[in-house]
């Protein structure tokens, strides 16, 4: 089948970092989101590629099928449609830990060269500057789903050298260093951000970039980034979405919750 | 002279906040924008408690509430901001004031502390939280969470601290006068914390008659015998949202998220809202019944 891509001008970066998302999701993955731009990914998944793929809300939502954009993930709208609405023991403890999670989203205040990730703290432990949410299910996610992907936003201040605080484990300090912690998930796949797509170097477990997205140059993206960046000698362009997607897209969120319409 | 078969548990929303004394530790129930027991809150802070420690998974505009108000000092939890719309204002206040102190855990780590509390055993193990600062930094507990090697496996495994807090505090749709409680939609960690708690205070929309809990006996999640006092609190989620009851009115969270940034416009809130009123009803009808009743689930929604 021949994909026909949208033109650029077609599309907003968040639309493209939401269907970026939707892409890391398997048909028949169980699929563990939050709310923001994770939920819109994968309600685009389970209208094209993978309709078979199970949505699981830590607040105890499984297998939603919400109509209506949620707000929280406790939120009454993804009880629409779903399988079962349970509590946190079973989505955190019996379907996570038990080891059914193919894979987890995430979103990240800052984040480190391994994939670590911190959404606690900024600044100092005993003077900090902003107290950010917290772990939630975060560390849980990270720690034992098969593998996570990270949505967020390109700034220096959050693609840094050293995390003010460690909330959720990436490859923490390098190759073997999840095993020896005693971790169950094998870590990060892929980090989207609005400038770009990164995925892990296998030997080095070091952050790379592996995509860049339409309009973005690698010197963009590496003046943005505080960290070493792995930097291969040829970085393609990030798959655009097809106006199918957008059209989707456009039809999950109508009233720009998540992605505001205007360009 | 025959006892009667089925005890009456009821008391109002001022005799079970008045059963809470300063310095008491709380199971603090709902999740996120789901059954959060914030009519419980308002009466804490109208009855000026103080020093509470306060043991949850992830609350919201409820625990602002308390932080703001200087209700509670301490807490143990894995989240909290006003999801879909920010940071919660009054606790990132009350942390650069040093008045709150916050003992960080995962989810899943809170919930199985709560779990471990009603099995009675001291702690519980879990494989969250390895390699990481919620492993390493702790806040006010002399301990927080311990790795150990599995004697059996040999595999590494952490041990958090189980929690038996003085109450409970869950706020569920549906309860009859013998405390047997049904809840709609996701119970978050509200099963294993109602049933850790040493005295256990649920509030719920309707009181029901028992017979009618009888006829339905598999939706009951929290049975009579864990619960010691029930209390009749409609609408005492709002603004956040019960299941199959009614939505959130997110334009008065919104208000209130604006408002608190400042000091003085939480004061302003909590005056004309909270201290301002005299009880729960005074604050609904403030709100006023037309605004309520538009936030009525509306059939096949449970919302």
């Amino acid at each position: 089948m021949t994909k026909r891509c949208a033109k650029p001008e077609e599309f907003t970066t968040l639309e493209l970092m939401a269907v970026c998302g939707s892409r890391q999701i398997k048909n028949g993955d169980v699929v563990f989101i939050g709310t923001g731009l994770p939920l819109i990914a994968a309600m685009l998944a389970k209208k094209t590629h993978a309709p078979r793929a199970k949505i699981v809300y830590e607040a105890g939502f499984i297998d939603s099928n919400a109509k209506d954009i949620a707000l929280s993930i406790a939120d009454s709208r993804l009880g629409y449609r779903a399988s079962a609405a349970i509590g946190l023991i079973e989505t955190l403890g019996l379907m996570l830990q038990g080891g059914h999670v193919d894979v987890g989203f995430v979103g990240a205040a800052q984040i480190d060269e391994y994939g670590n990730i911190n959404t606690t703290y900024i600044g100092s432990f005993e003077h900090p500057t902003v107290r950010l949410p917290g772990s939630g299910g975060g560390n849980d996610i990270i720690s034992s789903a098969k593998r996570f992907v990270v949505i967020m936003m390109h700034e220096k201040r959050k693609m840094v050298k050293k995390l003010d605080y460690l909330t959720s484990p990436g490859f923490l300090d390098g190759p073997g260093a999840r095993e020896k912690a005693g971790l169950m998930g094998n870590g990060p796949s892929l980090v989207v951000t609005n400038l770009c797509q990164m995925d892990f170097d296998p030997d080095t477990k070091r952050i790379r970039l592996a995509t860049v997205h339409p309009g973005v140059s690698v010197q963009q993206v590496l003046e943005n980034t505080g960290f070493d960046l792995i930097v291969p000698k040829n970085v393609q362009t990030t798959e655009l979405p097809t106006p199918e997607e957008l059209t989707l897209l456009r039809a999950i969120d109508p009233g720009g919750i998540y992605i505001p319409r205007a360009k | 002279m025959v006892e009667a078969s089925v005890e009456d548990k009821r008391i109002t929303l001022k005799e079970a906040v008045k059963l809470v004394p300063d310095g008491s530790h709380l199971f603090w129930g709902g999740f996120g924008f789901q059954r959060p027991p914030m009519a419980f809150a308002h009466e804490l802070v109208r009855q000026n408690k103080r020093n509470l420690t306060i043991y949850t998974c992830g609350s919201e505009m409820d625990i602002d509430i308390l932080s703001g108000a200087r209700v509670a000092s301490r807490y143990e939890l894995a989240f909290y901001a006003i999801e879909g719309i920010g940071l919660v204002p009054n606790i990132q206040r009350r942390i650069r004031e040093g008045a709150i102190e916050i003992e960080d855990y995962s989810n899943l780590a809170m919930a199985l502390r709560f779990l471990g509390g009603a099995l009675g055993v001291p702690f519980m193990p879990l494989k969250s939280m390895l390699g990481t600062d919620l492993l390493a930094k702790k806040r006010f507990r002399s301990k927080k969470a311990e790795v150990i090697e599995c004697p059996f496996t040999g595999e590494k495994v952490v041990l958090v601290p189980s929690v038996r807090p003085d109450f409970s505090i869950v706020h569920a749709p549906r309860v009859d006068r013998e405390g047997n409680v049904q809840i709609d939609g996701i119970k978050g960690e509200d099963v294993e914390g109602a049933r850790a708690g040493k005295k256990v205070i649920v509030l719920a929309e309707e009181i029901v008659d028992t017979e009618f809990i009888r006829s339905q006996p598999d939706q009951t999640v929290i049975p009579n015998i864990y619960v010691t006092h029930v209390v009749e609190c409609p609408w005492g989620s709002y603004p956040m949202m019960v299941y199959n009851y009614y939505d959130y009115d997110m334009e008065h969270v919104r208000m209130y998220y604006d408002q608190c940034k400042t000091e003085e416009g939480w004061q302003k809130y909590c005056e004309e809202y909270i201290t301002g009123v005299n009880d729960h009803v005074e604050f609904l009808q403030k709100i006023g019944i037309e605004r309520l009743m538009k936030l009525r689930a509306k059939k096949p929604f449970p919302y």
